[in-house]
């Protein structure tokens, strides 16, 4: 018996929003507890909640990225279940018209594209958060109110590995939307998944519900485990339950949470405290103004046009600020191959080494690309480019200032490279005998003494010709 | 300022005329019970002289969204110099369901016998602008779920004219505190009829807005697309000037709207009024009073016209169907976390939220919220919230229909007159019923006013009138046509001796 599995996911981030969802308070992570918080988003009696169009407007924007359609006229609608950290023990969400739908979304995956297709995109959002304490239970209400958008897939996936190289496409989208900042381990970015298993050729199975998947490897093994352990059931002859089941990143295994029985029913109706939102003109220009390159066809275009090497092209895309920063370098005339070579090597480690960020660090794309014209030009050769952009992050001043100030421009006058050459050559007269007689190791170890003499300025061709000549 | 609200301005701060006045309250109160809270003195009262008002609207008017100025409705003329708004130091009562900073806010209910709003009601606040101060909180139905007044928790409200009667509900306390001259207005709110039943039992003016017209900011919430505050007065002029003074867009209230029948707006006197058809089941007293009024309306030179509305019939389960929807979300909240009231001794979160709500409920609240459940459970919402919606299109388009033909409708407000503490003469659903009269603009969202039309058997007696949204202009002015022919009743031992 072959068997099919068919993975669907629930994603929600929380959108970078300078307040929350319907109330004034900073959405913000980090402070101390309760101090972000105003009736509104306390659900005191008689307050209204009063929409953030920030916030919308970020949702509209993913929903576009994602391809999904806008919807002309959104409504918000009450989710009623009562959860001791939701001040109003019902959830301001969106049922009926949701702000995107039918969208689809491409990522690779085992070297191919795939195409998944969106749902829906919905706003709604968060509650507080419990702290559990001994004996006692607090609850902190910063996070209450918080924007979130919700991103439900179709059933399209098939496994653990194609969810999570969604995921990630996903995650570096929002992150190039800036709408998100896209992290899993402080809960920004949340990602819940349904899964089914079924004889080939028979459709969906039994829907079984999974959480706490609070990284994206774990979404990959939770998965895995749970298609696993369908598939086995059923290969038995035994039946799938409809349930809802947790990953227990201790024990690497799916546990159950609650059975369909229990589930709730939410008893969604319109919120008749906001009227439904029609976007205008104007908003939805000023959504399609803001669309981006999508990073996978940002890549392609490295690839294609730019001849760059696919792992290094996936290397630049995973940040916008580096691609953006890529493509400025090639606007101003650096090579692309040898600016990417430099951007996801020795400047990467250089930041990592210094903790900057490429976008704010005193090596911005003008000095970027003049460090790789000296090194084009020959002005200067790879291991002093290497310094010179350290000295830059650390000075803060410009390449071309840093090699006059300390004499770093490559020698190429034959005279002062035969001097040095001479001077070598005197102090190690035994292994210039040796290469006389014909010891060509000894050749190399003498064309070092002598690029050192000139502090790793000499020209190596010149040099090592010189060297030659005078050895013949 | 109006003549008539002059002698009470200031009267709080004159310490001889406020002992006359705090006495003549005592007596009053000892009888009716108008007020849960009575606070003449409290400085939290007259915040609204001073800029202690003003920090809390701020705060919260900030929560508006990006690109609107939060700060519109709070434009205040008075501060340092002292007030000298339209409603200067002229004193009024808060239906206890409306925040108001400095006072409690118990909305009839014991789940919040303690509970101290942090914030004002934004149209308590722009009364507060006006110069206006609150010096008290009335008695409602717990939530305002009920027509009596006897569905509170804390106190039972009489009539002015007759203290074994109900005052009616659910804004009873402050229609009794107005009757009864204690107040020249109060703030009510009005669900299905909340301020004109009362209002129209204790003889004195009870004004719904038209939906959108009036921020519901700090309204506790029943049925929020239902119910909006009302204004109750003792005059038409006083219920128009208040009603002028809170109308408009407030960004904490997104369901605002800024309609024609502003301030400022043309006003063209109403010319003909629809006349319902075969309105039956109302009492003899009742029905003989419409048929007066419906005559002093011809004898004003309004046309008469007669109109069928075979929707009304729909009211009543359309109303109850969302209106109890509303409640069970609207009624969530109150689970003695964050504030209200706890139970003792809980064992986990849920058993806290389970027993503060079983202990803190009526019986009514209770009821409506099961209802609400029920009627909301998916796979049975066809059955019963969507079609009262269908229902509500409806009756909605029919009113819209009827006053293009007519500038206004015309109707009875209750079926009776002020009935008896305990005993409506009715059932629970016959008195669910009665409101079909009121709750017909509650559901179209139209604006409505009761018109006192002097007493029938020592008892008040009213007639209702209803015009499109935002044509309040068009009630006021038919209001005061009929006020040469009724003028507006006292109730024994009214006096106003306190105001010399």
């Amino acid at each position: 018996m072959k068997y099919a599995s068919y993975v669907g996911l629930e994603i929600h981030i929380h959108l970078l929003a300078k307040s929350k969802a319907f109330c004034s308070c900073a959405a913000r992570f980090g402070d101390e507890p309760n101090t972000n918080v105003c009736p509104v988003c306390l659900g005191h009696p008689g307050v209204l909640p009063a929409l953030n169009e920030e916030a919308l407007f970020m949702g509209y924007r993913v929903a576009q990225a994602l391809g999904c359609e806008l919807s002309r006229r959104t409504i918000f609608e009450r989710k009623n279940y009562f959860y001791p950290d939701m001040p109003k023990n019902y959830q301001i969400s969106q049922f009926a018209a949701p702000l995107g739908v039918s969208g689809g979304f491409e990522f690779e995956v085992k070297g191919e594209t795939r195409r998944l297709a969106i749902r829906e995109c919905h706003l709604e959002e968060d509650a507080g958060k419990l702290i559990h304490a001994g004996s006692v239970t607090l609850i902190d209400y910063n996070r209450a109110g918080f924007p979130l958008l919700e991103i439900v897939t179709e059933p399209d996936l098939k496994d653990g590995e194609e969810a999570e190289a969604y995921l990630r496409s996903f995650r570096r989208l929002v992150r190039h939307l800036g709408v998100c900042d896209g992290n899993m381990e402080e809960g920004s970015l949340r990602c819940d998944a349904n899964v089914s298993v079924n004889e080939e050729g028979r459709g969906l199975g039994v829907k079984v519900e999974l959480k706490n998947m609070n990284s994206s490897r774990f979404v990959r093994m939770g998965l895995d485990y749970e298609i696993r352990r369908q598939t086995a059931r059923l290969a038995e002859g035994k039946s799938i339950q409809q349930e809802t089941r947790l990953w227990n990143e201790n024990r690497d295994v799916t546990e159950t949470m609650r059975k369909k029985e229990s589930a709730s029913d939410y008893r969604f109706f319109p919120e008749p405290d906001l009227p439904p939102f029609e976007p205008g003109e104007a908003f939805l220009e000023r959504v399609a103004g803001l669309a981006i390159e999508l990073p996978l066809g940002r890549k392609r275009r490295f690839v294609g046009v730019l001849g760059l090497a696919e792992e290094q092209a996936d290397q630049l895309v995973e940040e916008k600020s580096v691609a953006d920063y890529f493509e400025s370098a090639l606007a101003l005339g650096a090579e692309a191959r040898t600016a990417a070579t430099w951007i996801t090597g020795e400047l990467r480690a250089q930041l990592l080494r210094s903790g900057q960020d490429i976008a704010a660090s005193p090596l911005g794309p003008r000095r970027f690309a003049a460090l790789l014209g000296a090194l084009a030009e020959g002005r200067i050769q790879g291991t002093i480019a290497k310094q010179v952009l350290k000295a830059v992050l650390d000075e803060d001043k410009d390449p071309e200032a840093i090699i006059a100030e300390r004499g770093l421009e490559q020698i190429t006058d034959r005279g002062a490279l035969g001097a040095m050459v001479d001077e070598v050559l005197a102090r190690e007269a035994a292994t210039a005998a040796r290469v006389r007689s014909g010891d060509k190791k000894a050749l190399a170890f003498l064309v070092g003494e002598a690029m050192k003499a000139s502090s790793g300025r000499a020209a190596a061709g010149t040099l090592k010709e010189i060297v030659m000549e005078r050895l013949s | 300022m109006l003549d008539e609200l002059e002698p009470w301005s200031g009267l709080l701060s004159d310490p001889k005329r406020r002992a006359a006045y705090e006495a003549y309250a005592e007596g009053w109160e000892g009888r009716i019970g108008a007020f849960l809270q009575f606070s003449p003195d409290e400085p939290a009262g007259r915040r609204g002289a001073g800029q202690a008002a003003a920090k809390p609207a701020a705060r919260l008017a900030a929560a508006g969204p990006a690109g609107r100025d939060p700060a519109e409705p709070a434009a205040a003329p008075t501060t340092e110099q002292g007030p000298t708004g339209a409603l200067a130091l002229v004193p009024f009562a808060v239906k206890d369901n409306i925040a108001v900073e400095g006072f409690r806010m118990t909305c009839g209910s014991r789940i919040l016998e303690d509970y101290r709003p942090p914030y004002t009601a934004t149209c308590v606040a722009r009364l507060q602008a006006e110069g206006a101060l609150v010096v008290g909180k009335t008695n409602l139905d717990e939530f305002g779920m009920g027509s009596s007044c006897d569905n509170s928790a804390f106190a039972r409200t009489s009539n002015p004219y007759d203290s074994a009667l109900v005052a009616g509900g659910s804004s009873g306390g402050s229609a009794a505190a107005v009757a009864a001259g204690l107040v020249p207005f109060a703030l009510g709110t009005d669900t299905g009829g909340s301020v004109r039943q009362p209002a129209n039992f204790c003889g004195v003016y009870g004004l719904k807005p038209s939906y959108g017209a009036v921020s519901r900011f700090g309204l506790a919430a029943y049925a929020s697309s239902l119910e909006g505050a009302g204004v109750l007065g003792r005059s038409i002029d006083v219920v128009e000037e208040v009603f002028r003074a809170m109308v408009g867009v407030d960004p904490l209230d997104q369901t605002t709207v800024a309609g024609p029948g502003r301030p400022g707006t043309e006003a063209a006197e109403p010319k003909s009024v629809g006349v319902v058809r075969g309105l039956g089941g109302l009492d003899p007293a009742v029905e003989a009073a419409y048929r007066g009024a419906l005559a002093a309306l011809a004898d004003s030179g309004l046309r008469l016209v007669e109109l069928d509305l075979p929707m009304l019939d729909y009211v009543l389960p359309a109303y109850y169907t969302i209106a109890t929807a509303e409640a069970s979300a609207n009624l969530a909240r109150y689970t003695g976390i964050a504030y209200g009231r706890r139970c003792a001794g809980a064992e986990n979160p849920d058993d806290l939220v389970r027993r503060s709500r079983g202990e803190g409920f009526g019986d009514e609240v209770k009821l409506r919220v099961l209802v609400g459940t029920f009627v909301l459970r998916s796979g049975f919402q066809d059955r019963y919230y969507h079609k009262a919606q269908t229902l509500r299109r409806a009756i909605r388009d029919e009113l819209a229909g009827a006053l293009r033909e007519v500038d206004l409708i015309a109707m009875p407000v209750f079926p009776t007159q002020a009935f008896a503490h305990g005993d409506s003469g009715m059932d629970q659903f016959q008195q669910k019923m009665a409101d079909k009269f009121t709750c017909t603009a509650n559901l179209a969202g139209l604006p409505a006013l009761a018109v006192p039309t002097g007493l029938s058997g020592g008892l008040p007696t009213g007639i209702q009138l209803l015009a499109a949204s935002f044509r309040e202009d068009r009630l006021f002015s038919c209001a005061r046509r009929l006020a040469p022919a009724f003028p507006l009743p006292e109730p024994p031992s009214f006096s106003r001796e306190f105001l010399r």
